[in-house]
């Protein structure tokens, strides 16, 4: 009864995660392509060449991704043998890019984000076990400059 | 457009060397492995498969090394639990006909390993088997249809090559071994688990085909040096060849060879042997 269980989670999280994963990349490429002209750096000072600052304000944004059956799987299988837990790198990517394209989103009227800083943690039931990681939150902020037109 | 210009001076860049920001969009993803999922899935668990069979093999070999060398005393104790397994045993002419022929048989041993018993159960198989400890089972369904003592008589000699072959003790331990790795790697509420566990006497039953061949040798060569006649042999498995005939699809699986070539072993040592 469990075996069967486990194959049906498993064939749920690998083919629903690949799904959801393929849709959400293709709007993460859009919207990054959206919100290229807006800078958002690692610099902490700048020259801003004379020109009046308008306002600065923090920005940020958060993304909450979380593990599918299969991909929790791989993981663990991958664990046993050690080497790299290619299976979480895509929910990582996207975590971080998502919160990213948040950020900016919420800085759109500004010139450019500087100081910008991205922190992940694990979050979820699971979180502080060793065993399993439920779902990871990536927090991206930075602060949002204006200039005076 | 603002111009990055680190205010920074201490750098060791001119400070009229500004970082220019010109958006660019990223073609490859570094962060992201391209990888096929379900081909790394399949090779990681056949792996980890590979590994606990290669490992039951092992210790199933270990088993059939470590049985041989097991005292008579020994197998005893690891038998009281099996004592009690059957309580719906049969006391009457049928079973205390299958004692008389059971002590005929065992006369003819070369050697008395263990005190060799032989309890009737009133179940509707046609079926019997060897218990750790010198237990034969016959189930009432196979003494109904058996009338012939020559056949009977075949059937416990069978069942006595086994013990002579410890055949009884390599599956108990492989037996035991399997639920051992469902339990620990599956885990213990586990309907795998509890099947192997509640079936573990019929787990030890499955001896490979191998094995009974040796046993059907073995009452051969019994038979005949009990009786000088081993007629008993071919007619029972002719009716063993008869019942296989209504579920042949089941042989699939079978661990007891057909019983065409069970027949054709037994002639061939007939003929070998001149009985």
């Amino acid at each position: 009864m469990e075996l069967l269980s486990l194959l049906f989670f498993l064939g749920l999280g690998y083919i629903v995660g690949t799904i959801a994963e393929k849709r959400h990349y293709r709007s993460i490429e859009t919207r990054e392509r959206q919100y290229l002209s807006l800078p958002a750096v690692t610099i902490k000072n700048i020259d801003h060449q004379g020109a009046k600052i308008e306002s600065v304000a923090l920005v940020q944004g958060s993304a909450v991704i979380s593990v599918d059956y299969f991909k929790r799987m791989l993981a663990g299988l991958r664990n046993i043998f050690g080497g790299r837990v290619k299976s979480y790198e895509t929910l990582l990517d996207r975590a971080r890019r998502e919160a990213t394209l948040r950020m900016k989103k919420q800085a759109l009227f500004s010139d450019i984000v500087l100081n910008m800083r991205v922190e992940t943690s694990a979050i979820g039931k699971s979180a502080n076990r060793k065993k399993s990681i439920g779902s990871i939150e990536a927090l991206v902020y930075g602060t949002a400059i204006t200039y005076r037109k | 457009m603002a111009v990055l210009k680190p205010l920074f001076t201490g750098l060791p860049l001119p400070i009229e060397n500004s970082l220019k920001y010109t958006p660019k969009e990223s073609k490859t993803n570094v962060n992201v492995s391209q990888f096929s999922p379900l081909k790394d899935f399949f090779a990681l668990l056949s792996g980890v498969l590979g590994i606990l069979v290669a490992l039951y093999l092992i210790l199933g070999l270990c088993v059939d090394y470590i049985v041989p060398l097991l005292s008579a005393k020994a197998e005893l104790v690891l038998a009281s639990p099996f004592q009690e397994i059957y309580t719906d045993t049969e006391d009457n002419a049928s079973s205390k006909k299958l004692q008389e022929l059971l002590q005929g048989l065992v006369d003819a041993m070369p050697e008395k390993r263990l005190p060799y018993q032989v309890s009737l159960v009133n179940r509707e198989l046609f079926n019997a088997m060897a218990l750790p400890g010198g237990q034969i089972v016959v189930y009432s369904g196979l003494m109904d249809e058996i009338k012939s003592d020559h056949e009977l008589a075949f059937v416990l000699a069978h069942e006595l090559g086994h013990f002579v072959n410890r055949d009884h003790l390599k599956g108990l331990g492989r037996g035991l071994l399997l639920y051992t790795f469902l339990r620990l790697f599956i885990g213990p509420d586990n309907f795998a688990t509890d099947f192997i566990g509640q079936s573990l006497v019929g787990v030890q039953m499955q001896f490979s085909q191998q094995q009974e061949t040796a046993a059907d040798l073995f009452a051969l060569n019994l038979l005949h040096k009990r009786d000088g006649e081993v007629t008993g042999a071919i007619s029972f498995m002719k009716k063993i060849a008869k019942r296989e005939e209504g579920a042949r699809f089941l042989n699939y699986f079978a661990t007891h060879p057909h019983a065409e070539h069970r027949i054709s072993t037994l002639k061939k040592e007939i003929e070998n042997k001149g009985y």
